[in-house]
């Protein structure tokens, strides 16, 4: 059973915790890209937002490989991905009380886009 | 899952308070709590997402009545408790000494 000492403390929480992992994956997407976040609902853990669910955006960056958190809080693997940063119009996310020039930018993991133009938003 | 910690886009919640030099912490049990949560984070029973997850799993009326570190510990008690860390019972039985304790200091 691995303890937390009072004298280790400092050091961990200084060195800070990264679910980053290094595989080097393909990523599906590249930076520029327009891509249709999928329309999901699920009973456990995602960190998709339903603001952000079935919304057409631009990926601004591709933040490398990480744990994905939907299967890691359900036990069921690290299913490493690549995370991009995507950049939604107020105007998607809000629509006419959208401000126009505003954006979001959201950091969502390549299970929850598809590319635009693929049709159906709650395809797998 | 559809919970009520996913606020984007939710109105009548009010602005934002900014406070001057906002302290890490508002009371000393807020302390507490994050660093039970952090020792208890270190024995590995679960990971950062688990966790969200517990924070984040409970009846919305409940979720937004409860300030960020309430959340922390309801948490912390869920996690404990699915993993057989702690009981329930246990829990209740030390919040009723404390009480006690508090009404004889009375």
């Amino acid at each position: 059973m691995p303890l937390l000492r009072a004298d280790q403390v400092e050091a961990v929480l200084s060195r800070g915790h990264s679910t980053r992992v290094a595989l080097d994956i393909p990523p599906r997407f590249r930076s520029g890209q327009a891509v249709l976040t999928k329309n999901i609902n699920p009973q456990g853990h995602t960190r998709l937002p339903r603001y952000a669910r079935g919304r057409k955006g631009l990926v601004l960056r591709d933040h490398g490989v990480f744990v994905f958190p939907d299967s890691s809080a359900a036990g069921t693997g690290d299913c490493p991905q690549h995370l991009y940063a995507v950049r939604f119009s107020a105007a998607e996310l809000w629509g006419p009380e959208g401000e126009p020039g505003q954006y979001v930018i959201v950091d969502l993991f390549e299970d929850y886009l598809l590319p635009v133009g693929a049709g159906a938003t709650s395809a797998k | 899952m559809n919970g009520g910690h996913d606020l984007g886009g939710m109105h009548g919640l009010g602005p934002i308070e900014i406070e001057a030099d906002e302290p890490l912490f508002h009371a000393p049990w807020e302390r507490r709590v994050f660093a039970l949560t952090l020792a208890m984070g270190a024995r590995g029973e679960w990971n950062i997402d688990m966790s969200r997850h517990a924070r984040e799993n409970r009846d919305p009326v409940d979720y937004l009545s409860s300030s960020y570190y309430e959340i922390w510990l309801k948490g912390l008690e869920v996690l404990l408790q699915e993993r057989g860390l702690v009981t329930p019972e246990e829990i209740a039985a030390r919040m009723a000494a404390l009480a006690t304790d508090r009404e004889a200091a009375v």
